[in-house]
């Protein structure tokens, strides 16, 4: 490796720390919600009353269901199916399907922002 | 300066389609029998060992047709060309060969390794900006700071392996990949 081949190395890593804090931001800390979001809009969810939802995505459905206060996919018509074994969602840990636009991701339980938008 | 091997028309043609070749076969093996990463669509990247090896030899050309024509070729091979996952795959690797040329450009001070490493960094980016532009929230992003540590180890072994195998084709002169 050269001196600069070095520097790019590092200047990778340092934004990858620095993007720590930001990350952390845009999901808020563990809460009683989560939000299901797909092509078609965004739905909040109680994360304390179990019970499975169905996304629809851009190719195919995508089952979510609540259970013990986590949120997690059970099922996913794509062709990885890498969200089903992300297991549950957590704060800057979402799940997500990104062949179908789906995910699902942990949202404070402090009432900022919306509860839901519907387009 | 970076210098390029001097080959005919004809060459260049066959190393191309053949550079192409081989990374459309990586590429393709890579997504049907290896296990994903633990972060969604993260791969180990063995195409970019070819494309990198093309940029190396050939110049931003022919990596370009290697890089773009692995995506168009396997995502037609697998059934994906047009959907999410082919976007996601074509935007990753536009950005990875952005920051490669710009990298190859930039000097002898950076060799092939800083470019596959900046390479699969930009991939990373790419795909995560990618990813949140197709689910219009910004939860992708949320996984960026471990993607980029773990595109860092990733883009060294490629990088790595491709200056390995650059180093055993004889009859070609390399300033950048020689380091």
């Amino acid at each position: 490796m050269t001196r600069g081949d070095v520097l790019v190395v590092i200047a990778i890593v340092a934004v990858a720390l620095l993007s720590v804090p930001s990350a952390g931001a845009m999901l808020a800390p563990a809460g009683g919600a989560a939000v299901l979001h797909g092509p078609g809009g965004s739905t909040t969810v109680d994360l304390s009353s179990p019970g499975t939802y169905v996304v629809e995505g851009r190719s195919g459905q995508v089952e979510f269901r609540v259970a013990d206060g986590e949120v997690f996919a059970t099922s996913a018509e794509c062709p990885d199916h890498l969200c089903v074994g992300m297991g549950a969602a957590a704060p800057g840990r979402p799940v997500v399907c990104a062949p179908n636009g789906v995910s699902a991701s942990i949202v404070s339980g402090r009432g900022e922002g919306l509860d839901a938008v519907s387009r | 300066m970076r210098s390029h091997a001097d080959h005919g028309a004809a060459q260049r043609l066959a190393s191309t389609a053949v550079l192409l070749a081989i990374a459309c076969a990586l590429g393709y093996l890579e997504s049907v029998l290896m296990p994903p990463l633990p972060l969604p669509g993260m791969r180990l990247g063995l195409a970019y060992i070819v494309i990198v090896i093309a940029l190396a030899i050939h110049g931003p050309r022919v990596a370009a047709v290697v890089s773009l024509g692995r995506v168009l070729l396997v995502a037609l091979a697998v059934g994906t060309l047009g959907g999410p996952q082919f976007l996601l795959s074509f935007g990753g690797a536009v950005a990875a060969l952005a920051a490669m040329v710009v990298l190859s450009y930039a000097g002898p001070s950076f060799s092939v390794v800083g470019w596959s490493v900046l390479g699969s960094a930009a991939h990373v980016v790419g795909q995560l900006l990618l990813a949140a532009a197709l689910v219009s929230s910004t939860a992708p992003l949320a996984l960026l700071p471990v993607s980029l540590a773990l595109s860092v180890p990733l883009g060294l072994a490629v990088g790595y392996t491709a200056r390995l195998l650059v180093s055993r084709i004889p009859d070609l002169s390399l300033s950048a990949a020689g380091r």
